[in-house]
């Protein structure tokens, strides 16, 4: 599905990932793990299309296509779907009509049906549960006021209705209590599937106990210095990432 | 000895004259009536008086020369169906409606069957001829005219042939709105229209007043459209106007809002300006006595080479007084937008709560926006606030609405229409909140083909 070949970044002359190759086949789970400033955001960013990330060399292929030649939107159309960290606050666009303007956006662009408004009212109704989210933030501008929580379920609430084929969860994890974590994990337990990725990129391993990944990946100076099964975060949550940065800088580069 | 400024006008009244001067050749013995005798009073007036240049501080960003320099004719008669008139008919709104086309009445496409109880509307002429009405008219013909110094007001005195006159009784809360439809349908030979209307709200009375300037689709030419509204507000007495303006591409206009508030009296304006090469509207009122309200929302969006110029003046002259100004608006291609938002708190207007904001989003390197807020505030206990601001697009927005895929268009179009949404949600009428917003939409798609 998606195919990393040494991809370097750089942003404002500064190389961020020296070096990145990973491999996500179709329904699996990849963790990204590692210190704060190792790259792990940068390589969400990179994969979800952010014009100020320049990538020097290397390449990525998404379902066969060069994806670093495709639009943001074109990305999101061919069905990646990033969860932001801090996703952005639109005064005036009201949630529910943005989550209906980009179904059918998506929908069109994949060729199919666009949905009328009762379709569409059934199919948030039964996202929205899923995901556990207050109704009358539909009503409300997009993440305008919502708590932490709020947005997080927002973006798991667009996950659910766009199903994507890969989708990255950039530390969605990050500022929430355990309530809230327990419900973004659900969302994606539920949404796994033999056909549909994920990329969980996080600091903690905390959300990993409730999404277990099929790989998982640390990410330190730019480049992916261990890589395991599940059982490598459980060791990062007992030791710590100074084991890794140690391991790490004893090889000359 | 006149400077060449004052002369550079001097042919454009002369041809003003010889229009008035063509109408009343076919007045056939009307010319008595005390309607045309206001009309020749103004004519006469203008002689005197000097059309705006840049020179003047309040036209120091639009230039009028433009508008003035066509030959103009007089309502030319136009083939209009039913059908033409349909897009501008307001899904939902169940309301008085009036329509005019190149300045002229139009009975057989208005709707105005039995009024409500406490409203009349009637023309002007005939205001003048009644004796219930008669001497209120002149009084707010007197007040218009009193020592008035712009000239298009006195131009739109001497040239409204169909003037309006709407009587809105004590108490009477009249829940149908009146609809006025402006229909420009200019040919070859530019036209010249004039709109007076003159309201009155009597002591505890409410009404709705919804203004739309359109052109007749299909049609194309240069025409000027001048048009004055004159709003009298008794104690406790409630206005709201709407004015939805969306004139064609060589649509010139010039509007003029004349507003006097007694005690507790509340006038709101949303006006939505899309159309129009050049625009200029004034907006102005004067509170009489402590208690009232005024709102004024504005919402403005100009693309190729338009021109959109809102001026407004607010007098807080007694204490007590509350006025919200919101205008927002969007430049884009080579479009110049102005705005000018005159508060004046006088000495013995204390505890007014006056709030000002004008934004404008300018989303090309060509377009240009020129924004003034004057406050001037002689008193010492008040809350007052003014800001403006001149800005693009939040680039991350667009890239959040496209990571969800949304086109950049459509993201662009969304954000925008968002940007004006704190206007619009001001509309009470959701009908007419409904059409704006479609307008707006439809000018969007406009702009992206």
């Amino acid at each position: 599905m998606l195919t990393i070949k040494d991809i370097k970044v750089s942003i404002e002359d500064k190389e961020i990932l020296k070096g990145i190759n990973l491999e996500v086949k179709p329904g699996e789970v990849h963790a990204i793990m590692g210190p704060n400033g190792s790259g792990k955001s940068t390589l969400a960013n990179v994969l979800a299309g952010r014009e100020e990330y320049e990538v020097t060399s290397g390449s990525i292929q998404y379902l066969g296509e060069d994806l670093l030649e495709m639009e943001v939107d074109e990305r999101a159309q061919a069905g990646i779907f990033m969860a932001f960290q801090y996703p952005i606050e639109i005064p005036g666009v009201s949630t529910s009509n943005f989550l209906k303007s980009t179904v059918n956006a998506v929908r069109k662009a994949q060729g199919k049906e666009e949905l009328n408004a009762l379709q569409m009212l059934k199919l948030i109704r039964e996202k929205i549960q899923m995901v556990g989210m207050n109704e009358n933030l539909l009503k409300r501008s997009l993440n305008e006021g919502f708590s932490g929580g709020e947005k997080k379920r927002s973006e798991m609430l667009q996950m659910a209705l766009l199903e994507p084929k890969l989708a990255i969860l950039d530390e969605t994890d990050s500022g929430l209590d355990i309530d809230a974590l327990r419900i973004v994990a659900e969302a994606v337990n539920q949404l796994r599937n033999e056909n549909r990725s994920f990329i969980i990129v996080t600091h903690y391993q905390r959300l990993l106990d409730y999404i277990v990944p099929d790989h998982v990946h640390v990410l330190y100076n730019g480049r992916i210095v261990k890589s395991g099964d599940k059982s490598l975060a459980l060791e990062l949550e007992e030791k710590g990432y100074d084991w890794i940065k140690e391991e790490a800088d004893s090889v000359p580069a | 000895m006149p400077t060449v400024v004052q002369d550079r006008y001097t042919d454009v009244k002369a041809r003003f004259q010889q229009l008035f001067e063509a109408q009343q050749i076919q007045l056939n013995g009307h010319a008595s009536h005390p309607y045309h005798q206001f009309r020749q009073e103004a004519m006469k007036r203008l002689e005197g008086l000097d059309f705006p240049t840049r020179r003047d501080e309040e036209w120091k960003y639009t230039s009028v020369n433009r508008l003035l320099q066509p030959a103009y004719q007089l309502e030319p008669a136009v083939e209009v169906t039913e059908a033409q008139l349909q897009p501008f008919l307001i899904e939902g709104l169940d309301a008085i409606r009036l329509v005019f086309i190149n300045g002229a009445f139009r009975e057989e496409f208005s709707d105005i069957g039995k009024l409500p109880e406490g409203l009349t509307v009637m023309d002007l002429a005939s205001a003048l001829a009644d004796s219930r009405y008669q001497e209120m008219v002149q009084r707010q013909l007197d007040s218009l005219m009193d020592g008035q110094e712009n000239a298009f007001m006195v131009l739109n005195a001497a040239f409204a042939r169909h003037g309006l006159f709407i009587h809105v009784a004590k108490n009477a809360v009249v829940e149908k709105p009146i609809y006025l439809i402006h229909l420009a349908a200019p040919g070859d030979t530019p036209t010249f229209s004039s709109y007076l209307n003159i309201a009155i709200a009597e002591q505890s009375s409410e009404a709705v007043f919804i203004e739309g300037l359109y052109e007749l689709p299909g049609a194309e030419g240069a025409y000027f459209n001048n048009l004055v509204n004159r709003f009298r507000l008794k104690p406790n007495s409630h206005i709201h106007h709407y004015r939805l303006q969306q004139e064609g591409r060589e649509g010139f206009l010039i509007s003029n809002a004349d507003i006097e508030q007694d005690g507790d009296s509340t006038f709101s304006s949303y006006a939505i300006d899309l159309g129009g090469r050049l625009v200029r509207n004034n907006l102005a009122t004067t509170l009489n006595n402590s208690g009232t309200g005024t709102n004024f929302y504005g919402a403005y969006f100009a693309n190729g080479e338009q021109h959109i110029d809102n001026h407004t003046f607010i007098d807080h002259a007694m204490p007590h007084c509350v006025s919200n100004e919101l205008y927002k608006g969007i430049l884009t291609d080579k479009a110049r937008g102005v705005f000018n938002g005159k508060v004046m708190v006088r000495r013995d207007a204390q505890k007014t709560n006056a709030f000002q904001q004008n934004s404008t989003l300018v989303l090309s390197d060509k377009a240009q926006m020129d924004s003034k807020p004057q406050l001037e505030i002689f008193a010492d206990d008040v809350r007052c606030s003014h800001g403006a601001t001149i800005g693009q697009l939040d680039e991350s927005a667009v890239f959040y609405l496209r990571s969800r895929g949304l086109s950049d268009d459509q993201a662009r179009a969304m954000l925008q229409q968002a940007f004006l949404e704190e206007v619009i949600e001001f509309m009470k009428m959701e009908p007419v909140r409904d059409f704006a917003e479609q307008l707006i939409l439809k000018k969007f798609e406009e702009k992206s083909q």
